[in-house]
């Protein structure tokens, strides 16, 4: 009985001694866990900050090497875009959504630009030029020559947009209004439509800043478009603003070849 | 028999083009552009052009429109699945030009597609002739009507079948019931010659028989069994005792049996050798119908396992490549991935006081851009369908016309003539006060206005004119302006003619050297005929520059219902080839809707007009314009 009475309390001492040495282990290896872990972290996040780091530097990069082709609708935007890429002639309908391609200049240096085709239809260009204008190396405004006394309000209006935008950009992109449509007869030739759209976006300015204020109240003072009391001219403009007439149709029909020397030379000339 | 039929990217390129006949197909083709793809009026793929019906298709993972235009006058069906066709093979055929996505790849490929288009023109219109006889309904009704004549023999059938199994079991352990069989046979026999007529005739009264014969015998076998409990010893000896007459009587009652059901012999015979005379009768009946629901049932468990095997294969490979394409991340967008979604972007716009049709309209053409559409790796398919519908919702309330007022009035100063304005609506809407707000509005930019009190009907109307035309002279006195006149209001009573007083007031205007007249009517509801006419009258005869319909902002469903109506009745009743309709919208009492806004959206939506004004409260200065972006942003406000 004695005996019996003595094995049961060592078999309870050592029980109690094996759970003490588990204990002491799972502690170390938490310890040694721990900083892994905290380095495991710390790498994974330097990775996750480096790639956005780098994707933002190349998206700056990326930037300023647009030019955005504007205008109303049928101005002959998209065919102009068609003739500068490949000199072919295509049939076009009304634009929907934006068309990109890369443009490779004829000039010594070898440069490229990416042409932007936007639609001119009322209901989309505010939105694709709201897009696209913070890219923007140069801007190319495409005029109807032969319907341009018909709508000369409208394109008064769309250009003086088009303008108040360009102007409020950091980097003020370069700025060329092309007369297209040049080989209908009844065409207006380049002096004659600036001096109408001069006339025009006068006009336009004073009655753009009489028109009712917005709903939203956060809405800024709107920029003022050349000199105060004085008859606007482009020359007043903080952006350099040139004319020139081509024609994308050519003077034969689909058979002719485009008349965009001018327009080609100027491209050069921004790139 | 096809005008033409067009093929083209979103960017407006044209990459193949059929001419049916020599016009030219891109005005009808812009107009389409313009009135629907343009408008989110994308729900019907159906549009008509004067003399023309175009017909287009949309694929939106690769940004092309498929166009095709045929005269009005004709109806052609198989122009859908035409041009379903055309656009499945062209798009597997030119699959590599088309798939960079980039307009130097559409630019540098040549679609000669000719030849297929005119192969499957050739197909659809010979299929289309094929399908004109098969519309002869007698041939269908006789298939339907022999159909259920076969399912009815069917269904008796299997009923007899459990009769006469179990009919067999108890036949087979009890012998005693011979007796009152054979005495029961040459009843029937005699029956059965009886009728004489056509087969059905003869098919009916024969399973007829077979019934009055197995309920017979049923009940036999009932007493037959009552018998053999209570007296099983002295039925044995009788057995041996009858056995020679029975066999002759058996036997003759047999050859009577061959004559009456040839068929069943024949599968009865070799039973003959083996079995009694009982089982002889029972198996030859059973059997036959046996044979004949085998087949049926065959038959139908060839076809269940036809079903099962290809719909598991389709969902193994769907399920498989789904899973292939989620990895991916270039996931492409269908109709039941933007279910639920446009279900709640609907519920959300109707929740903002957008028309509920105009909603429906909206989330079908937002459905009908975006299915197909491949979408970035990060983006779910909320957010890609609530950015779809802003871009939507700003599209429509961009104006689609310039409406500057002032420009306007400095062309008609310079032609020497006033610039005529008239605003029209529904009751109570806010007419009167928003003319005053646009006069004080003119008067501050410079110009003189003449307001014509035309609103002949309402008790207090052109006292509350003179009243406003009093305080603006106030806030605008001659002094100022050098002696001029700014401001003068031009009535004649009331329960006069409204269109006389505006042309009187317009000539007025025109000889006192005013700027502007505004014009104001009576309000009258959509469905008043006679008020509707006097107001198409007036604008018909005068001739405004500007019509103008005042609606408020709280309005919902009847925004559509007035709109159409109003544009109707200037419409109807107006004598010229281009009837001068509604010119834009000025919406009032904006400032009690929170951003509750869709009523723009549904004003916009069902006229094409822009918003010109927004009436934002009650004093002269609560006149602002709308912004797009403004609205479109309270509007998805969740």
């Amino acid at each position: 009985m004695a005996s019996a009475d003595s094995r049961r309390v060592a078999d309870g001492g050592g029980a109690g001694g094996t759970f003490q040495p588990y204990l002491d282990t799972l502690r170390q290896e938490l310890q040694q866990t721990d900083p892994t872990l905290l380095s495991v972290v710390v790498a994974v996040l330097a990775v996750l900050l480096t790639l956005v780091f780098w994707k933002l530097i190349r998206s700056r990069r990326s930037s300023q090497r647009a030019v955005l082709l504007v205008g109303l609708c049928d101005s002959g935007k998209t065919l102009l875009f068609v003739r500068l890429l490949t000199g072919l002639y295509r049939d076009t309908q009304t634009s929907i959504t934006d068309s990109c391609a890369v443009y490779r200049v004829n000039n010594n240096r070898g440069n490229s630009l990416t042409l932007i085709d936007l639609p001119g239809h009322e209901s989309l260009r505010l939105q694709f030029l709201e897009r696209f204008k913070s890219s923007a190396r140069a801007i190319v405004f495409v005029v109807d020559s032969a319907a341009f006394q018909r709508e000369v309000k409208d394109v008064a209006e769309f250009l003086y947009q088009v303008l108040i935008d360009s102007m409020g950009l950091k980097n003020t992109p370069s700025f060329l209004i092309a007369c297209n449509k040049q080989d209908i007869a009844m065409a207006k030739s380049a002096k004659l439509i600036q001096q109408q759209l001069e006339k025009e976006l006068n006009t336009l300015r004073v009655t753009r800043s009489a028109a009712p204020s917005t709903l939203d109240s956060s809405s800024t003072a709107p920029a003022q478009l050349g000199k105060k009391g004085k008859e606007f001219e482009f020359s007043q403009l903080p952006l350099k603003v040139e004319f020139l007439e081509c024609s994308a149709k050519g003077g034969r029909g689909d058979v002719g070849s485009a008349d965009i020397q001018d327009l080609e030379k100027w491209l050069a000339k921004i790139a | 028999m096809l005008d033409f039929f067009t093929i083209f990217s979103k960017g407006g390129l044209v990459l193949w083009c059929f001419q049916g006949v020599s016009d030219s197909c891109t005005g009808p083709v812009n107009a389409l552009i313009r009135s629907v793809l343009l408008q989110e009026r994308g729900g019907n793929n159906s549009f008509t052009h004067e003399a023309l019906t175009l017909k287009y298709k949309l694929d939106n993972q690769f940004e092309l429109v498929f166009v095709v235009g045929f005269q009005k006058i004709l109806t052609l069906t198989y122009v859908d699945k035409l041009i379903d066709d055309v656009h499945r093979l062209f798009r597997d055929k030119y699959r590599t030009e088309i798939q960079q996505q980039s307009a130097l790849s559409l630019l540098n490929g040549t679609f000669d597609f000719q030849n297929d288009f005119l192969r499957l023109l050739r197909e659809a219109e010979e299929s289309s002739k094929i399908r004109a006889p098969t519309t002869m309904k007698k041939f269908e009704d006789s298939e339907k009507a022999k159909k259920p004549v076969r399912s009815m023999i069917e269904t008796r059938g299997e009923k007899p079948k459990e009769k006469a199994k179990n009919s067999k079991k108890k036949g087979a352990k009890k012998e005693g019931s011979d007796g009152p069989l054979a005495t029961s046979k040459p009843v029937p026999a005699e029956k059965s010659g009886l009728p004489v007529g056509p087969e059905n005739g003869v098919e009916l009264s024969k399973e007829e028989l077979i019934r009055r014969k197995r309920e017979e015998f049923i009940q036999k076998h009932g007493r037959g069994m009552e018998k053999s409990n209570k007296s099983t010893k002295s039925d044995a000896p009788k057995e041996k005792g009858k056995k020679a007459p029975r066999v002759w009587e058996l036997g003759g009652c047999a050859n009577k049996e061959v004559l009456d059901y040839s068929t069943p012999t024949t599968n009865g015979t070799p039973e003959a050798a083996l079995s009694e005379d009982i089982n002889l009768i029972r198996g030859t009946g059973s059997g036959g119908q046996l044979q004949d629901l085998d087949c049926s049932s065959s038959d139908d468990e060839g076809a269940a396992q036809n079903s099962t095997k290809p719909s598991a294969t389709k969902g193994t490979l769907g399920g498989m490549f789904g899973m292939l394409k989620g990895l991916v991340g270039s996931k492409s967008l269908s109709r039941e991935d933007m279910e639920s979604v446009l279900d709640k972007m609907r519920d959300h716009l109707i929740a903002k006081n957008v028309a509920a049709d105009i909603a429906v309209q909206l989330c079908e053409s937002v459905a009908n851009k975006l299915e197909g559409k491949v979408m970035g790796t990060f983006s779910t398919v909320t957010s890609t369908v609530k950015q779809a519908l802003q871009e939507s919702l700003v599209q429509i309330l961009q104006p689609q016309r310039r409406v500057d007022m002032l420009r306007d009035i400095m062309d008609a100063q310079r032609r020497q003539r006033p610039y005529v304005v008239t605003f029209c609506g529904v009751n109570g809407v806010g007419k009167s006060t928003n003319l005053a707000k646009i006069s004080f509005w003119l008067l501050e930019n410079g110009f003189s206005v003449l307001i014509a009190a035309c609103d002949t009907f309402r008790a207090g109307a052109v006292e509350q004119l003179r009243t406003h035309t009093r305080r603006l002279s106030a806030l605008h006195p001659p002094e100022k302006h050098g002696g001029r006149t700014m401001v003068q209001l031009f009535e004649k009573g009331y329960g006069k003619d409204a269109a006389g007083i505006a042309m009187e007031a317009i000539a007025f205007a025109r000889n006192q050297g005013f700027d502007v007249v505004l014009v104001d009517t009576a309000g009258r509801m959509q469905d008043n005929a006679p008020l509707m006419t006097a107001l198409a009258k007036l604008i018909t005869v005068n001739t405004p520059d500007l019509v103008l319909f005042v609606g408020e902002a709280l309005v919902g469903n009847e925004a559509v219902d007035q709109l159409v109506k109003f544009n109707r009745a200037l419409a109807d009743h107006s004598m010229a080839q281009t009837p001068r309709l509604i010119d834009g919208i000025v919406l009032t009492k904006f400032d009690t809707i929170d951003d509750k806004v869709g009523a723009a959206i549904s004003m916009t939506y069902i006229t094409s007009k822009p918003i010109v004004f927004v009436g934002t409260g009650q004093t002269y200065c609560d006149l602002r314009s709308l912004n797009a972006k403004a609205v479109v942003a309270a509007l998805m406000k969740a």
